[in-house]
């Protein structure tokens, strides 16, 4: 999956998000109406679609789309 | 910080009363055996890391014995049953939060949550009675959440899980009520753990603010859980069964905003 089809299905999640509010550089805590439930579609999302765990210090360390993107790739070839 | 012996307060008397601890590696339920050492309580403790456990044990007043087992498997739990001493009191601390939105949940989400914080407490107690180990006066406590009553978003596999907890706990206070068993369970609101601390990670700082400021009291420290824990463990609360026990700092007091 790329990151267009990654934002793509992460957007579809977060309903409340109008399509095309993420893009790769956006800084996922700043979007108006971020919230703990936002990160807890996150969470699900990746572990849902790539069999991915997150945690909170692994949220901790990502600010923008691409982070979270390149950080579950990264989890995936540790697999 | 665990323990406040040294207050000049005295508390309720556990002394030379065996009391096993599951979830005893970590948060509540290492506190819960620190607090117990110190009123006297020789505490059997379980959970799935050693290590772990061993430093539970080196912070203990009085001696701890150590059972590494993984109550999310049944012939563990009858072992543990089968080898722990008789038994004055037992309380059930082990548990996983694992939150998820409903539109993910699977059957293997569902079971992970509820095998550990449900089957894992139900069927050790029945397993403990059924090797008569629990001495007659025995009393039992489990922890809850207080959000089998008051749920959070992703929280219904964990609120779930803990509300039929409340409810075994209650049937199982009228079953052991002829022996002067008692059962009784606890329902904190957030508590200052390891995993208050990951969730703050996930969720952020500001939403986080944003949660304590529910808190008329502010959240909790594992001491206060263990105090009461203590204290439904202890003769002095011998009237006391079936009974669940909301410790929130007065979250439900004006609700959650």
């Amino acid at each position: 999956m790329d990151i267009q089809a990654f934002i793509k299905g992460l957007e579809a999640e977060i309903e409340d998000l109008p399509p095309g509010t993420l893009k790769p550089d956006t800084d996922y805590r700043k979007v108006a109406q971020w919230s703990s439930m936002h990160a807890l579609i996150v969470i699900a999302y990746v572990d849902a679609n790539f069999n991915v765990t997150l945690s909170g210090p692994d949220l901790r360390g990502t600010n923008t789309i691409s982070d979270l993107y390149n950080l579950v790739q990264a989890k995936l070839k540790n697999v | 910080m665990y323990g406040n012996s040294g207050t000049g307060l005295s508390k309720f008397s556990l002394h030379n009363q065996k009391i096993l601890i599951t979830g005893a590696s970590s948060g509540i339920g290492r506190s819960c055996a620190v607090e117990a050492s110190a009123q006297g309580a020789h505490c059997i403790l379980v959970a799935r890391n050693k290590a772990e456990l061993e430093k539970t044990a080196s912070l203990c007043k009085t001696k701890a014995d150590i059972h590494v087992a993984d109550l999310t498997k049944e012939e563990e739990i009858k072992k543990l049953a089968a080898t722990v001493p008789q038994l004055n009191g037992m309380v059930n601390c082990a548990g996983i939060i694992s939150p998820r939105p409903i539109n993910f949940l699977k059957k293997k989400n569902l079971e992970e949550v509820f095998t550990i914080n449900y089957f894992a407490a139900a069927l050790l107690s029945g397993e403990l009675l059924a090797a008569k180990k629990m001495e007659p006066g025995a009393s039992f406590v489990f922890i809850s959440s207080i959000s089998s009553q008051h749920p959070y978003f992703g929280a219904a596999a964990y609120a779930s899980s803990k509300a039929a907890l409340e409810s075994f706990s209650k049937t199982l206070a009228l079953e052991i009520a002829p022996k002067k068993m008692r059962s009784n369970i606890l329902l904190p609101g957030m508590v200052r753990t390891r995993m208050l601390e990951e969730t703050k990670e996930a969720v952020g700082e500001e939403n986080f603010k944003h949660y304590e400021k529910n808190y008329p009291l502010g959240f909790g420290e594992v001491e206060d859980v263990a105090n009461a824990v203590c204290f439904l463990l202890s003769n002095e609360s011998r009237w006391i069964t079936g009974s669940e026990l909301k410790m929130d700092g007065g979250l439900m007091l004006s609700g959650i905003k």
